[in-house]
């Protein structure tokens, strides 16, 4: 048999920059974010759903959107993972990724919740609930970015001690 | 009328940990050369190769410039499906439907270059989505915990899923993971993401695929043992997660209904012999059942307590060890479509499921997990 061969590995890594144009609805978006505090969706004129990123049209009903709706700043909980591993490129574990249907929008917001210990990893799915109420965690420096809303967290009236 | 196109050679390599001795795409190669040997063609008798998996995870762009050439592509006609290879079937299939082309080679493959959790990052929207921590396994468990909360689908019942692959995987010689392991074993895995522990998330293997497709004109002179497509479907679902029920797989269910329609098949369940379905976890294996018709919305988990999807049973699923056994990311939907094939032509050897004439493959194309996911339902038949 041929002797043992030494094989190299060679590190790479990507870096690249972009300069993302947000347009004309994710920057209103944002600059509600930044500026007023406010969350705002848009809505479809035919299948009347209020939606959440905001979007020039609807994929559905394949229509041209230019109505703009004010939602909450606290909604239900519909969805949740808790992350207990450590993934490249995001904060250390563990993160509870959520989806939140803010008050008056019928889809849901991406965000990550926080105010819950989640260290306990048998306990936590228990602290995390889908239908819990939550609200946006303001951060009092905004740039006009998701990130201006820090975080979701449970409501006090429903929160757990 | 389109031709009809049949399946005329199968390559795969024995999926693994590890290929250190191999660049990443000389699977692609062994794969190809092992599918030409399985046709006894050569690479002149290609027409078109269709080279897949996705640029990002192969850390090129145009990772083609390779695979393409290491599956026979020199000056010919030649195209790069930059997803799961069993996109590059539908690309083939459509060439030779066409009249245009007689003989095709479609490949992928699997490696362990990139750190597919942070790769699969870069899919997500960078302005609202990206900075909510998402990758592809998170969007998977995120979709895991709507199936489990929707229809109260237990863990263990995920976990009896775990238990059938891995079983069955423990007699596929190309598999990756070749042991069983017990209900016990599963549930007590390392958490990764709620409800997903270790053992419900397929492994990251390296291997290389490969498949001969040809028109029906020329498909005689090749096999005496074709393994026709009857049926075809794809589509494509919102990208949007906050716009969808994370509980239902919408595209897989509309590929379905144009490959069942397209193959005359009203009775899924009764009219398959098996299915190879490509699990991107143990609970998506039971929401594939519902999408695909072999069980009523929030029934799939039946299907698995009543032993129907086991081997043995009224309709094996994944004789293979599916995704949880060996998953080449970025040509897993096309090792499934290899080993329907393989178990039409009564060559899948130690997991044959005996007598088998009619055989469904599905694929799953997603770097972005449960964000617009492409799913491909082909149905084969033994000739
Ligand atoms: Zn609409």
């Amino acid at each position: 048999m041929t002797q043992e061969e030494e094989i190299l590995i060679m590190p790479g890594a990507w870096n690249l920059p972009f300069r993302h144009t947000a347009g004309r609805f994710a920057s209103r978006f944002f600059r509600e974010l930044r500026d007023n505090k406010k969350i705002f969706g848009v809505r479809c004129p035919e299948c009347r759903r209020v939606l959440l990123p905001p979007r020039p049209f609807c994929e559905r009903c394949f229509a041209s959107i230019d109505e703009w709706v004010e939602v909450g700043n606290q909604g239900t909980l519909e969805l949740f993972t808790i992350c207990y591993v450590p993934f490249l490129g995001l904060p250390p574990p563990p993160i509870a990724t959520i989806m939140v249907k803010l008050d008056g929008a019928d889809g849901c917001l991406s965000h990550i919740l926080g105010g819950i210990d989640l260290s306990d990893v048998d306990k936590a799915p228990e602290l995390v609930k889908i239908g819990m109420r939550v609200e946006a965690v303001w951060r009092d420096e905004r740039k006009g970015e998701i990130g201006d809303i820090e975080y979701f967290r449970p409501v006090k009236s429903s929160r757990r001690a | 009328m389109p031709k009809r196109v049949a399946i005329v050679g199968i390559g795969q390599t024995k999926h693994e940990e590890s290929k250190g001795h191999y660049m990443y795409h000389e699977t692609d190669f062994e794969a190809a050369k092992r599918a030409l040997d399985d046709a006894s063609l050569s690479r002149g008798d290609l027409d078109t190769v269709i080279a897949s998996g996705w640029d990002a995870i192969d850390g090129r762009t145009l990772s083609d410039m390779h695979t393409c050439m290491a599956i026979g592509g020199y000056l010919k006609d030649s195209s790069h499906a930059g997803e799961d290879g069993i996109m590059a079937l539908v690309y083939a299939y459509l060439r030779i439907a066409s009249g245009l082309f007689d003989v095709a080679l479609v490949a992928g493959h699997g490696h362990r270059e990139a750190s597919i959790d942070a790769v699969t990052r870069v899919v997500f929207d960078p302005l609202f989505t990206r900075p909510a921590g998402r990758n592809y396994i998170i969007t998977m468990a995120m979709q895991a915990n709507s199936y489990m909360h929707k229809h109260g689908v237990s863990k263990e019942q995920a976990a009896k899923v775990v238990v059938k692959n891995r079983a069955n995987g423990a007699r596929n010689p190309y598999a990756h993971l070749d042991s069983p392991v017990t209900l016990e074993d599963v549930l007590a895995s390392a958490p990764v993401a709620y409800p997903l522990k270790a053992l419900d998330c397929p492994p990251e293997s390296v291997g290389g695929v490969a498949l001969i497709l040809a028109a029906e004109d020329v498909v005689r002179r090749i096999t005496d043992k074709p393994v026709w497509i009857r049926g075809i479907g794809w589509a494509i679902e919102s990208y949007e997660m906050g716009d969808k029920d994370l509980a239902e797989i919408p595209s897989l269910a509309a590929a379905a209904q144009r490959a069942y329609k397209m193959a005359g098949i009203r009775r899924p369940l009764n009219e398959l012999d098996l299915a190879e379905v490509h699990e991107a976890t143990s609970f998506h294996e039971l929401m594939d059942y519902e999408a695909l018709g072999f069980a009523k919305p929030g029934q799939g988990a039946k299907l698995i307590d009543e032993g129907t999807t086991e081997m043995g049973g009224k309709l094996p699923v994944n004789p293979s060890g599916g995704s949880l056994c060996a998953n080449l990311f970025g040509a897993s939907g096309l090792v499934r479509a290899a080993e329907a094939a393989l178990q039409l032509r009564g060559d899948a050897h130690g997991r044959q499921v005996a007598g088998a004439s009619l055989a469904l493959a599905h694929g799953l194309s997603a770097p972005s997990g449960a964000a617009a996911p492409t799913n491909c339902v082909a149905i084969l038949e033994r000739g």
